[in-house]
């Protein structure tokens, strides 16, 4: 691109302070959380859906391709420029545009962070139920973007279930509504399909999501056990039971100790396993529900477990769950973060096959993830300046997708496709099931320009 | 699960012909295969289908004038899987809703699919997926788009594909199970669906009040949003001058005990007077009585924001006179059991600030019509994409 005439162009339309273009503020653009590295053209800085509306149509007369990016949390690369295009930030459009208790909707702009909205609306004794464990930093946008998840999803759903409707620019720069406040717009499910297409069939500068009324009583259990499996098998004797808890998740022992050096959650260090366990809803009923799974628990060997006394002792049990991620980061400086997913039963059968394949490349293996739906989260730890271990890493993360697909679930649950597992999508893809969603990407952004090269293989690259 | 040979009396024929559609043959796959390779055949010699289920929604899409083939998936039903446990089912889109709850009920504790669309009896899972059907439930349960895990299907050129799978969390690309949620048959031939399924409740009854002025009744309806009370369907209908609510719940028997309570309380404040009943079934016939229509009706519905049901309720009743209309409450619903053209204007009028699903009674009455869709995003989207995905125009307009 030229990149003068483009800054110049950019530049009338947000003003000369909200453009980058020198290469040291490239450079912080230019990846997410992930391992995906590329490089920006130039970056700009947005502060409303006029701006982002003249900014694509400019691109598209140009040819120039664009990614959208909120806070560049994403793990797969999706929020990360290829060809040297512009990324439009949306960091600065963070507001919360109407907290509307009446209709059970808030309005947002989509640089705001999750958390931001949660503490909004706890205040008014509501909230909005996807809580993706990056909710400090990830924006909702992204949330959108990536049909973001987390360990309320079991009860609650995802993203895609609490959006309402958006306001978008199009790839051709026009502007516009899907859905809104009311429900049900007529034809095809164009919001199901623009929550988690990652950014490449437009741009989201407004988001309608449902609120609900926060529930009356919550009860979180932490449960402790000797072995990774026996803790799963709890989680399917609840299910089996008839219980769905708002949340269940599993850490193992590599995640705990590294959680506790540096949560200090009193997650125990001698622990194979940690399980967490949360109901949510009415009282009524509730002691003899937690009495029932306190009883699952310990027909499955359960070595102790507790129940938080209060809310602040909640937190730090989720503190600990939270900051898994980070965590680890004391254990090596880079992981590489697999979030494939299988049926809830097949969990013991894929935690195998991780750890065959943490011991077939030598590559350490720390596990957290939501087992109330399936969704791994094996964490492979390495140091990036050891070229012969990322090499390993990467060839370790294909063979643990390839696993879950193999046992019959998919490749990604949460953190989405972007670059890192195009190839990866022919596990669970045919070539004509490909081709259905290329002909859709084709038809909303005819010049490719909207993110390009995320999410959708090449039909030539199918191994 | 039997194969339920589904009878329909001709029923979805009859309905087409009243509605203006000429059919040159119907065809009725009893595999999805042989429906495969009807639409195969369809796409090599241009020729144009309409899928068919049970006929209960099929103004909710595009008709054409004239179709060579009508496919009546009523063949094509049957439980194709039942992973008990991990709780989902494959079910093949031609089998009726209720065919599929009494199949979930006798399995292990007992399941369900809390999926309650009008005329359920009759209404495919196909169906009721392709033109994003729902029912009172949908209050707790959501709709397919919170239910489905995954589709197979048919595509314009004849041939198989599928999406999403069996897992509650899928993000591996587009999420075309979601999009195809509504279409209406016009961009891909629905085969099957993968459902999420739900252990039956402990519990369940129905509240049934009775409210005399609908200004009490709007401050009710907010109390009860406010509330912590989980109501799983709230429904409200204009009878004789009053309004009649009735409210399902489920859940632990202690629970679903107390909402009976609090619910009836809150009601007296705002003077309603009424009594709860427990039981599944009594609950299930109650609702099912609430949104099924009493003959046989071309149905519209209206969605609105949360705050405005009330209202639109009244001003939609006062135009329908004896015909039923009720509102879902909690989801800002209104289906109106009687279209004339005084129902329709009004719904129009309505639908600034909402949605109306127009009906065709017959072919003059689209032209009355203001457009579906956002024009831009017909433009640019809908249309490149049906273009795209059906450039023969093997299924019907998407518009």
């Amino acid at each position: 691109m030229e990149k003068e005439h483009v800054r110049d162009a950019l530049q009338r339309i947000v003003g000369k302070e909200n453009v980058l273009w020198k290469d040291v503020d490239l450079a912080v653009y230019s990846y997410d959380a992930g391992l995906v590295k590329g490089k920006a053209g130039l970056v700009v800085f947005v502060d409303n859906s006029d701006q982002v509306a003249q900014i694509v149509s400019f691109l598209c007369k140009e040819g120039i391709s664009y990614v959208a990016r909120g806070s560049g949390t994403n793990l797969t690369g999706g929020t990360v420029p290829l060809n040297e295009g512009v990324v439009i930030e949306f960091s600065r459009m963070n507001r919360i545009l109407e907290i509307d208790i009446e209709n059970e909707r808030v309005v947002v702009e989509p640089g705001i962070y999750n958390l931001t909205v949660q503490n909004a609306l706890a205040e008014k004794g509501y909230y909005y139920a996807p809580d993706p464990a990056s909710q400090k930093a990830s924006s909702m946008g992204g949330n959108l973007g990536e049909n973001a998840g987390g360990p309320h999803c079991l009860k609650y759903g995802v993203t895609s279930n609490h959006v309402l409707g958006a306001e978008v620019v199009l790839p051709s720069g026009e502007k516009t509504w899907i859905g809104g406040k009311a429900l049900d717009a007529p034809g095809p499910d164009l919001m199901g399909l623009l929550v988690g297409s990652e950014g490449t069939l437009g741009i989201v500068t407004k988001i309608v999501c449902r609120i609900m009324r926060s529930p009356e009583r919550v009860l979180t259990m932490l449960a402790i056990y000797s072995s990774v499996e026996a803790a799963g098998q709890t989680v399917s004797d609840i299910i089996a039971e008839g219980i769905i808890p708002a949340t269940l998740e599993i850490m193992d022992n590599v995640v705990i100790r590294a959680v506790e050096a540096s949560v200090h959650a009193g997650y125990p260090l001698d622990a194979e396993a940690v399980l967490l366990i949360e109901l949510d809803g009415l009282t009524d009923g509730m002691d003899e529900q937690m009495k029932r799974i306190t009883e699952i628990c310990e027909k499955n060997g359960v070595v102790s477990h507790r129940i938080a006394k209060d809310a602040n002792e909640r937190n730090i049990l989720w503190a600990g769950r939270r900051g898994a991620f980070g965590a680890v980061a004391r254990i090596r400086p880079a992981y590489l973060v697999c979030d494939g997913t299988v049926p809830r039963t097949q969990l013991p059968k894929a935690l195998t096959e991780v750890k065959k394949i943490s011991e077939k490349y030598r590559v350490p293996i720390g596990n957290v993830f939501h087992a109330g739906d399936g969704n791994l989260h094996p964490l492979i730890l390495f140091d990036d300046r050891d070229a012969d271990e990322l090499e390993r890493v990467h060839k370790a993360g294909r063979e643990i997708l390839k696993a879950c697909a193999d046992l019959g679930g998919t490749i990604s649950g949460e953190h989405g496709i972007g670059t890192e597992k195009l190839n990866e999508m022919f596990l669970v893809f045919k070539g004509d099931d490909i081709r259905m969603m290329s002909a859709i990407k084709q038809a909303v952004d005819r010049k490719g320009l909207c993110n390009p090269g995320k999410v959708i293989p090449a039909q030539e690259a199918r191994p | 699960m039997e194969k339920q040979t589904t009878n329909n009396d001709g029923a979805p024929l009859r309905i087409l012909e009243s509605l203006g559609v000429a059919v040159k043959h119907v065809e009725r796959p009893a595999k999805e295969s042989e429906a495969q390779q009807i639409l195969a055949k369809a796409f090599k010699e241009k020729l144009t289908v309409l899928p068919v289920g049970g006929a209960t929604a099929i103004s909710a899409g595009a008709l054409p004038e004239r179709v060579d083939i009508v496919l009546d998936m009523t063949g094509l039903d049957g439980m194709a899987h039942f992973d008990i446990s991990n709780l989902n089912m494959t079910v093949l889109a031609g089998t009726a809703i209720d065919s599929i709850n009494e199949f979930l009920s006798g399995q292990g504790k007992g399941f369900f699919l809390p999926l309650d669309p009008p005329l359920s009896k009759r209404a495919t899972i196909g169906g009721v997926y392709a033109s994003n059907g729902s029912g009172p439930c949908r209050l707790r349960y959501g709709t397919l788009r919170d239910q489905a895990l995954g589709v197979r299907g048919i595509d314009a050129q004849g041939n198989e594909v599928g999406f999403g799978g069996t897992t509650v969390k899928n993000v591996s690309g587009y999420d075309l199970t979601k999009f195809l949620i509504g279409s209406a048959g016009s961009l891909c031939l629905i085969t099957a669906v993968v459902m999420r399924v739900y252990p039956l409740p402990e519990a369940a009854s129905v509240c049934d009040v009775t409210f005399p002025a609908i200004g009490e009744l709007g401050k009710f309806l907010l109390g009860l949003r406010s509330s912590v009370l989980l109501p799983s369907g709230v429904t409200v209908e204009p009878v004789n001058g009053a309004f009649r609510v009735l409210s399902a719940f489920e859940g632990h028997p202690l629970a679903v005990e107390r909402e009976n309570r609090d619910f009836l309380a809150l009601a007296g404040t705002f003077g309603g007077k009424g009594e709860a009943k427990m039981g599944r079934e009594i609950m299930r016939e109650a609702m099912r009585g609430a949104i099924d229509p009493t003959g046989e009706a071309m149905a519209i519905k209206v969605t609105v924001p949360l705050s405005e049901g009330p209202a639109a309720l009244a001003r939609l009743k006062e135009l329908a006179g004896p015909a039923k209309t009720v509102l879902l409450a909690g989801n800002g619903v209104i289906l109106v059991y009687g279209a004339d053209e005084r129902i329709i204007d009004g719904a129009k009028g309505l639908a600034s600030r909402g949605y109306v699903a127009p009906v065709r009674l017959h072919r003059g009455l689209l032209s009355t019509w203001g457009p579906r869709v956002d024009p831009t995003l017909e433009q640019f989207v809908l249309r490149p994409i049906k273009e795209k995905l059906d450039p023969s125009g093997v299924f019907p307009p998407i518009l």
